[in-house]
């Protein structure tokens, strides 16, 4: 089984991976041989047809988080636009089966574009409407359609002049569900997949990592309708005949159904789930009036007691039997030196003018000069509320300023979308660690590279050497980025079950992926231990020594006057000094800002 | 075109605003849209269909779906909503769980009802019989909806001021906050599920003189609302009246002039024209700071 | 009204993180006591658990010999311990006078009663009166501390909990806010402050306890504590000194 973010170690994953898909040829070539019926070959084939649709949906939905109610509608116009192009217009199947994927992939990227930008929920509406709508559509363009009456006679497709056969059409299908399948690993696999569940688990942490929300989204949905399109096409060849009735909304439903109890975001979920509804067809013939109520009892009981599904349960029953623990040797935590070929960077020089942020009636900046070196370690600090974060914020264009301008060494990022000034070269790690749970750390680590992977959408589907290279190297550099910050030991270990302070680190470790030429560190230091926070000086000072410019906000004043060479105070949304940690902590204006008005006697000044 | 979609696109525009106000009760509390909420419309037609069948008075047969699918609601909210909630508060499980209901009650409601409409009288003094006025054809029920819906919404917006009212918005706003001023967010969820889906059993009876009470019923207001809560603005009774009203008229205007077929397919487009250019909608509150 | 509360051995934390460890703090009736620490020390943390937003898995809290540990939140803010929070925690949109009537929701003081809550916080905070029907968004960042602080005590509270008062406030405004501080343990209020501007807290606090990793990391007359290492270490940091 090749779920790539569960820890494994890597070797077997492909060697079980091969021979699981070669088990999967194996029983579809013998599957027409010995399935003795056409009924069961038919059946066979709508498993295989369904599935597809299955993974198309589990793609977008469980993967990206984005529930889709109008896949039945997408299967719908895959399967009318074959079987009218093959019918009423005399095309052959090939050509008719890629306009099924182009035009279900056109529809779902025109509805996606409006409902993308507002959350998931309106999506999963906006997709029931669109359903409604392409339903209402079948019948209402009869001239095109034939209405209530369907497209009869649907042509099978032919290769070369040899009309295939129902077995031949299964084995067709089913090397299709194997490829398809194989091209979703390998997406979920590479930079998609750490991007789709960013847009899922945490769109904050996606942003700052470079990742376009609305583009990535609509990736995922334009593949995930071409799929159920194509699926379509099929649908529509194997059953000969295709009417209305055969898309009502149940159909959306059921396919939503099948990903949930299967297990919603596996990969194996969508196999398990339509093989789930086929293991029981009597009792669903039986209780056909019953049909909604019972998936609205099993998607109900799913969402209350098995939210992964049946791949979820069946997992963790699994390891729980079994307990393995991690089989990768522990990578013993790497001594702090710059990391060959990352050093030599050019830190980014930060020029802030007039800075001036407001919410509601509370200036939460208020005219901010301020000037980064580049190349420095520069620390922000001063009293709680005093602006430090909100600058960060405005940085890394999270948030809008009212007035003033930010210059990124000379380019001016006012107004530029957070994932634009990401690729420019600006990490952050975040106040409350926002890593994506579910993921290893490594695989957390790896999102930070998301805007710098080269391979491009086809090498990564087909893992071509290009996208397989550069999946090891990123690994292996995410490895060693976790070793650089002390997590050497945890890399295949998930995200959310890392302690708090060594989330922080894997923070650190995703933002030096992503190459950068200045690092925002919020609070770094935050709840570590003495020991730790020694640590984490050192860890920035080495980082400073790749050349990467460091902001850093934080309380810690031992930290700052350790590593900055320059502190800026910040009180009540103003600069109210700057300079070198000795000077600026000998200020009294300082002294007072922090501990309350009396300044501290000389003796009492931290030197 | 006659000037007939105005009165008739008004009194279907001003059913799905009453619609999308019920979606907006139950999300102020949770910020849970409810999926089951067509549902509970189309229950509440049923069921006030069958008491006035069973002799019931109007307004006797609108308490009694009222006060029973306001039960059916309080328990969407114990066995679909709160538990999925408490696991964790950021994922969508909800969308599911709330389809899940919707789509138990839906089945159930086909079984006991049957699949043919039900016709439903308007309460007295209203009648269905049209009339003309103005170049219009309209009906005293039609007319008599339009004028009810804006009231009802006026009444909505009333309950809003009142303390418990202001809860309501101060848990949408900041839950804790809320918790610390001595507001239990539970409790406000439960009523609002119990009195949403109370009001959604009223929009349904409402509806049912001029649309039947079917279980076509329940789908297809579950659109219309959601695209009346969403062109307004989540959250926005106003605004839902104001969105209600446009989509009823270019609904009625896309099926008058196209054709029939074309209604569902009117309102579509125009939601995603105006969530293209608004995604918060004509009427919707500003995002607040979420970092 | 008055009351004693003691925070008796608690252990509070987050998931699997232990944040609080083996707490106790004793607020002795118609004081003010300061909870000082650096960020991270577990400060917010405890007020959270006295609020009922966090349940402790060990030990009590105990409200004039009444054990309110685990109780929900409105049924602590029902016993008298309003907590105001950090950071301003208002409702934006709505008004000042609908702020403050949020702070009486849930209370059986009946019309008298309410009107005389009203009349204290006007005469306690007289900008509240004059921008009644402003929004809470749109005030100043004094404005908006003390609405949060009159929406507390607009619930008459026996025990009031504030949390960094002070935070972004101008000075002249943290003397008016520790200055109405002061005037509510007059009138007899229990008071915890938490506050960073440690030398302010400890002028106006009887007695104060220092939070380090979570742990008491020492306590005793404010005025002592404010002549010692003890703070300024918790604070700066060790090796400065």
């Amino acid at each position: 089984m090749s779920e790539p973010f569960v820890a494994a170690p890597r070797q077997s994953v492909r060697a079980s991976g091969w021979l699981t898909v070669a088990a999967a040829v194996g029983l579809v070539l013998v599957f027409p041989i010995v399935a003795h019926s056409d009924y069961r070959l038919y059946l066979g084939t709508q498993v295989a047809i369904y599935l597809l649709v299955a993974m198309g949906l589990n793609l977008l939905s469980g993967y990206a988080g984005q529930p889709s109610l109008c896949h039945g509608a997408l299967l719908a116009v895959g399967g009318y636009v074959t079987a009218l192009a093959t019918t009423d217009h005399g095309w052959s199947f090939w050509p008719a089966a890629l306009a099924s994927m182009g035009l279900t992939a056109a529809a779902g990227a025109l509805i996606a574009l409006p409902a993308f930008r507002v959350s998931a929920w309106y999506f999963a509406l906006i997709t029931l409407a669109f359903a409604d709508v392409v339903g209402g559509m079948l019948v209402e363009w009869g001239g095109l359609t034939h209405s209530f009456d369907g497209v009869v006679g649907i042509p099978m497709p032919s290769l070369l002049g040899h009309t295939l056969s129902a077995g031949e059409l299964f084995w067709l299908v089913s090397a299709v569900d194997i490829a398809c399948f194989l091209m979703i690993a390998n997406l979920i696999r590479g930079r998609f997949g750490r991007g789709f569940v960013a847009l899922r688990d945490n769109e904050h942490a996606a942003r700052a990592s470079g990742i376009s929300l609305i583009g990535l989204k609509m990736f995922a949905f334009v593949v995930s309708a071409a799929i159920t399109g194509l699926a379509g096409a099929f649908y529509a060849v194997q059953k000969t005949v295709i009417t209305p009735d055969d898309f009502t909304p149940d159909v959306s439903i059921f396919f939503l159904v099948v990903v949930v109890l299967g297990g919603s975001g596996r990969l194996w979920g969508p196999l398990i789930g339509t093989l789930a509804f086929f293991v029981v067809p009597e009792l669903l013939t039986s209780l056909q009036s019953w049909r909604l109520l019972i998936y609205g009892i099993v998607l109900l009981a799913l969402m209350l007691f098995a939210p992964h599904g049946l791949e979820g349960t069946l997992r963790s029953g699994w390891r729980k039997l079994i307990r393995p623990r991690d089989a990768l040797p522990a990578t013993a935590p790497q001594a702090i030196a710059a990391p060959v070929g990352e050093a030599g960077r050019n830190g980014m020089a930060v020029t802030i003018t007039g800075l001036v942020k407001r919410f509601g009636g509370v200036t939460a900046l208020d005219n901010i000069d301020l000037q980064i070196e580049a190349g420095s370690v520069h620390a922000i600090v001063g009293p709680n509320g005093s602006g430090k974060t909100t600058m960060l914020n405005m940085i890394c264009g999270f948030f809008k300023p009212d007035e003033g301008s930010i210059r990124l060494d000379a380019t001016d990022v006012v107004g530029r979308a957070t994932a634009r000034i990401a690729r420019l070269g600006v990490g952050r790690t975040f106040q409350t660690p926002k890593l994506l749970p579910e993921l290893t750390a490594t695989a957390n680590a790896m999102l930070g590279a998301y805007a710098a992977e080269r391979a491009s959408t086809v090498e990564v589907a087909i893992w071509a050497p290009r996208a397989a290279r550069e999946h090891a190297s990123l690994s292996a550099r995410a490895r060693y980025f976790l070793g650089f910050v002390g997590l050497g030991d945890r890399v295949n270990e998930p995200a959310g079950e890392l302690p708090h302070g060594q989330q922080r680190l894997a923070e650190i470790a995703r933002a030096l992926m992503g190459q950068p030429r200045l690092l925002l560190l919020d609070e770094p230091a935050a709840g570590l231990s003495l020991s730790e926070i020694d640590r984490l000086g050192a860890l920035i000072r080495s980082i400073a020594g790749l050349g990467v410019t460091v902001v850093i906000v934080e309380h810690h004043l031992d930290l700052v006057a350790d590593i900055c060479r320059r502190v800026s105070v910040l009180d009540r949304g103003r600069v109210l000094a700057e300079g070198t940690p000795d000077d600026v902590f000998r200020d009294p204006a300082v002294v007072s800002a922090y501990m309350g008005v009396r300044p501290l006697t000389d003796a009492q000044v931290p030197a | 075109m006659d000037l007939d979609i105005i009165p008739s696109g008004l009194a279907a525009g001003s059913l799905y605003a009453l619609v999308a106000v019920g979606f907006n009760i139950l999300y102020r509390p949770t910020n849970v849209f409810n999926f089951a909420q067509g549902d509970l419309v189309m229950l509440g037609a049923m069921t006030g269909a069958s008491g006035m069948a069973a002799g019931l008075p109007w307004f006797a047969a609108l308490l009694g779906a009222a006060a029973l699918v306001g039960l059916i609601g309080l328990a969407e909210n114990v066995v679909a909503v709160a538990p999925v909630v408490r696991r964790s508060s950021v994922s969508h499980a909800w969308i599911i769980s709330t389809l899940a209901y919707s789509l138990i009650i839906d089945n159930l409601v086909g079984h006991v009802w049957g699949p043919d409409p039900i016709r439903v009288d308007p309460p007295w003094p209203f009648s269905v019989t049209s009339f003309m006025v103005g170049g219009m054809r309209t009906s005293s029920y039609q007319l008599g909806l339009i004028v009810l819906t804006g009231v009802m919404i006026l009444a909505i917006e009333q309950f809003y001021r009142t303390r418990a009212g202001k809860a309501v918005r101060a848990v949408a706003e900041d839950r804790d906050a809320a918790l610390l001023r001595g507001i239990d967010p539970d409790a406000l969820s439960r009523w609002s599920f119990f009195l949403g889906a109370g009001f959604a059993a009223m929009t349904g009876l409402l509806a049912a003189p001029t649309m039947y009470a079917s279980t076509q019923l329940g789908p297809s207001l579950l659109v219309k609302g959601f695209e009346a809560a969403a062109v307004g603005g989540i959250g926005n009774n106003r605004g839902a009246l104001i969105a209600g009203w446009i989509l009823g008229l270019a609904e009625a205007f896309g099926g008058s002039v196209l054709s029939p077929g074309y209604q569902a397919a009117s309102t579509f487009v125009l939601l995603l024209v105006i969530l293209l250019i608004q995604p918060r909608g004509l009427f919707g509150a500003p995002e607040m700071r979420s970092v | 009204m008055t009351a004693r509360l003691q925070v008796e051995a608690i252990d509070v934390g987050y998931g699997h993180v232990g944040v609080l460890q083996q707490v106790s703090v004793d607020i002795p009736a118609g004081s003010i006591v300061a909870l000082v620490g650096s960020n991270g020390a577990g400060k917010s943390t405890l007020l959270r658990a006295i609020s009922g937003l966090l349940k402790p898995s060990r030990g009590r809290i105990v409200l004039d010999g009444a054990d309110i540990a685990g109780l929900r939140p409105d049924r602590i803010v029902d016993a008298g311990v309003l907590h105001v929070a950090e950071g301003r925690r208002l409702f934006r949109q709505q008004s000042v006078a609908d702020n403050l009537e949020l702070g009486l929701y849930g209370s059986r003081l009946g019309r008298a009663g309410e009107d005389e809550r009203y009349r204290l916080v006007f005469d306690l905070f007289p900008i509240l009166g004059e921008r009644r029907q402003s929004r809470a968004g749109v005030l100043s960042g004094g404005q908006q501390q003390m609405l949060a602080i009159a929406q507390a005590l607009m619930r008459d509270p026996r025990v009031l909990m504030l949390d960094e008062p002070s935070l972004g406030l101008a000075p002249v405004i943290v003397d008016q806010v520790l200055d109405v501080i002061v005037r509510l343990r007059a009138a007899g209020t229990t008071i915890v402050l938490v506050e960073q501007m440690v030398e302010r807290a400890l002028e106006i606090a009887d007695y104060a306890y220092v939070l380090q990793n979570g742990r008491i990391a020492g306590h005793g007359p404010a005025a002592t504590l404010a002549a010692s290492d003890l703070v300024k270490n918790a604070y700066i940091g060790t090796g400065h000194s």
